[in-house]
């Protein structure tokens, strides 16, 4: 570890209510992301060597994931259980659920399939809100204009067009269903919605209720999902590969049902992949703030049935996550609390970054400041504050009204939030690309639809906060409409797992070994292993939750 | 580092003093891979756990993720279940406000046989004061019903506890989604809703800020 300075020392420089000057930035954003961002660097990114983006950049640990052999054979799915489907939605997050409303909405019949229980996800971990342009002092041009200006002019410019101009219809959407916003003024009928300013944007532009929008969220569409009785949902049933016909079309999937242990195949008309990002391959060996199964299962079984992806080696590492206590390491302090007014503070009691420009910008400063001696340590943890005592004295009563999901945090920590800074670090939040799509959310290869964190092309190499939500909603529903489209269309031809028999001949040409297996489905602490699982199959008579597997 | 012995499953382990029962169970080398969600958030409402903790007769019902071990801390966890009955609603049906309380005695008859026990309250693991809840949604007061379950992540522990099978949790959720599929109506929404229809909020691929600056 770097020297630092002690949290004892530090809080001897640091005082409540203190209006520490920001130190004068000499280096220009793009220097500093080129010096600390993990995105850059040496080690940084890898060129993939087989697949549709052979020669592209990679995220090292990600690559491994990405150029593995398959899970399965075809002797596992031999004699497995089918089922047909208009339309199957993988993943049971905000994505999956918008899709599947919304394709039954438009009459198909869908099967959603979820490796934990409909609504684990990072959705209902969102806690900061959901961008759409509404105030009088915005417009979705600005909101345009903002998400490109983060996303370093690499986003797509009609997808992000697309989902600026949805924004307002998302929000309507979501009070069909029941879901509540903060209001600025508590008048329900014609009154203003609370607004927030996410850092790199240029106006208030965050909707939120209070600091768990994704709870309120997440548990307004599971509740309409689970009442829905076009929609089946499967619980505890991963995919594991997806099925292709003659042609290379996506003809279903494969899922592996945790609770019988057992392989079964679901033939569909349409796919639709919303299985979140990758913040659980704790890549860099960062802590991270996502849920237990974010582990890139969607991204790995898309590009293996050759659906191009794009920009692989850009994630976002949100600046504030818990530094101290360890055991609460990675979990997430909104940006809410910046959003409101709050500080970072170093070792020496200086603001060293404007803390609402942009998230890369602000991790990779607090990774800087960390480098070079100026972090805080405390029991082995490095960190710096967040100032949350100053900015309770300047907002009175705020940690009590609007920021209650960090009091609750600072009550897991320990802490008075009121009396005492946390000690934050980044921590891997989000995987800023994903798989190509177009505006309805098709992906390159026909008959699969990739959706939310998985996709990629909205957010450029830095996604904005709040912008996560919009796109999981606009994207969720236009793929969920368009992918009912093919619903009742006859299913013609054979469906099975010829193109990674074709892949395994990719891997070998390329010199890669056949014995590393993906997607991984379980964090590496899970101790998780499907071919010692499937063996158990037989044995089990009775079981509980837990049993070792 | 400080240890302590406990037992999750019926199994004996040590553990880190400061960790949650959760870190504790997959530090011991045990297989995690259901009741397991946003991993110490506390939100999902996934790793219900009965927990009894040395010298305690009651066992209590909470969340794996938040609850940090003891010595000789017991726990083991609920499996999440379905319900074999469900209180079926359509809420683009319920357009009328003025039959809002009618709606709550349809969709959820069992509310109004809440025998007081107090079950619900004692099985959350976020301290609501559900039983309350259910009380004000039957009586109409149904802002201040929706209040109470604010914070609720979903675990359905109260659904579980009730011996009416009033599910509470769904009861306070519905009370909440009609509220704001009925009432809210915010002016700044609607008014940008109807400059985006009428086609006067386009985008400008080619403005100025829409691309690098030279």
């Amino acid at each position: 570890m770097p020297s630092a300075i002690t949290c004892e020392d530090a809080l001897r420089r640091w005082r409540a209510g203190a209006t520490p000057t920001l130190r004068t930035q000499t280096t220009p954003a793009a220097e500093l992301l080129a010096a600390c961002h993990p995105d850059h660097g040496p080690n940084a990114r890898v060129p993939l060597a087989v697949g549709v983006n052979r020669g592209d950049a990679c995220q090292p640990e990600l690559a491994q994931q990405l150029q593995a052999n398959a899970l399965i054979d075809d002797v596992d799915i031999a004699g497995a259980q089918l089922v047909t489907t208009d339309v199957l939605v993988i993943g049971g997050g905000g994505a999956g659920c918008a899709a599947a409303l919304t394709a039954a909405e438009h009459g198909a019949k869908v099967l959603l399939a979820t490796k934990l229980r409909l609504g684990d996800s990072n959705t209902v971990m969102a806690e900061g809100g959901i961008q759409a342009a509404v105030g009088e002092d915005d417009s979705p041009q600005l909101h345009f204009e903002d998400t490109l200006r983060a996303g370093h002019f690499c986003a797509e410019p009609a997808l992000v067009a697309q989902m600026v101009l949805d924004g307002p219809d998302v929000v309507r959407w979501l009070i069909r269903l029941g879901m509540a916003f903060d209001l600025e003024d508590g008048q329900p009928l014609g009154g203003k919605l609370l607004r927030k300013k996410p850092g790199g944007a240029s106006a208030a532009r965050i909707l939120s209720y209070r600091d768990y929008t994704g709870l309120e969220m997440m548990r307004v569409l599971r509740e309409a999902v689970e009442l829905d009785a076009r929609i089946d949902t499967w619980n505890r049933c991963p995919a594991v590969e997806l099925l292709s016909d003659e042609r290379g079309r996506c003809a279903g999937a494969v899922l592996y049902n945790l609770e019988w242990r057992c392989f079964v195949l679901v033939r569909a008309c349409a796919v639709l992949l919303a299985t979140g990002g990758a913040g659980r391959l704790h890549l860099n060996r960062f802590p991270t703030s996502n849920h237990y199964g974010a582990t890139a299962d969607g991204l790995v079984l898309a590009y293996r049935l050759g659906a191009r992806l794009r920009e692989l080696d850009s994630f976002q590492y949100h600046p504030t996550g818990i530094a101290y206590p360890p055991h609460l390491a990675g979990a997430l302090v909104s940006e809410a609390a910046r959003s409101a007014g709050a500080r970072l503070i170093n070792g020496e009691g200086q603001r060293f970054v404007d803390e609402l420009a942009p998230r890369d910008v602000v991790a990779a400063a607090i990774l800087r400041e960390c480098a070079e001696g100026r972090g805080i340590e405390r029991e082995g943890q490095l960190g710096v504050f967040l100032d949350t005592p100053t900015l309770a004295l300047q907002h009175p009563g705020i940690l009590e009204e609007r920021l209650v999901t960090l009091r609750h945090l600072a009550r897991k920590c320990g802490h008075d939030p009121a009396r005492e800074p946390f000690l934050v670090y980044p921590t891997l939040h989000y995987q800023n690309g994903g798989v190509a799509i177009d505006r309805h959310g098709a992906a390159s290869v026909p008959g699969l639809y990739c959706v939310g964190e998985l996709s990629g092309g909205l957010h450029g190499r830095n996604r904005l906060m709040g912008n996560a939500l919009l796109d999981i909603l606009s994207m969720g529903r236009r793929a969920g409409a368009s992918a009912a489209q093919s619903a009742g269309r006859f299913i013609a031809g054979r469906a099975g797992i010829g193109h990674v028999y074709a892949w395994q001949r990719e891997l070998m040409l390329a010199g890669l070994p056949l014995q590393r297996k993906a997607p991984q489905l379980f964090p590496t602490y899970a101790h998780f292993d499907l071919r010692a699982d499937v063996q158990l199959a037989s044995k089990t008579a009775a079981r509980c939750v837990g049993d070792p597997r | 580092m400080t240890k302590v012995r406990l037992s999750i499953e019926g199994r004996e382990l040590e553990a880190p003093a400061t960790s949650s029962i959760l870190q504790a169970y997959v530090h011991a080398g045990h297989t995690l891979v259901e009741g397991v969600g946003c991993m110490g958030q506390g939100v999902c409402g996934s790793c219900r756990v009965m927990v009894r903790r040395a010298g305690d007769a009651e066992v209590r019902t909470q969340l794996a993720c938040e609850t940090v071990v003891e010595d000789g801390m017991q726990a083991a966890f609920l499996d999440y279940f379905t319900a074999s009955v469900q209180h079926v609603y359509r809420l683009q049906d319920i357009t009328d406000s003025w039959g809002a309380l009618r709606q709550v005695g349809q969709v959820f008859p069992e509310a109004a046989h809440c025998r007081h026990c107090g079950g619900c309250d004692r099985a959350c693991p976020k301290g609501l004061e559900v039983q309350r809840g259910v009380n004000l949604a039957v009586e109409g007061r149904l802002g201040a019903a929706g209040d109470v379950f604010d914070e609720c992540v979903m675990c359905n522990l109260c659904t579980l506890a009730c011996p009416e099978h009033i599910r509470p949790n769904h009861l306070g959720l519905f009370v909440r989604r009609m509220t704001a599929s009925l009432g809210l109506r915010p002016g700044d929404l609607l008014r940008r809703l109807q400059q985006i229809d009428s086609g006067a909020m386009g985008i400008d691929f080619d403005a100025p800020g829409a691309r690098p600056a030279r």
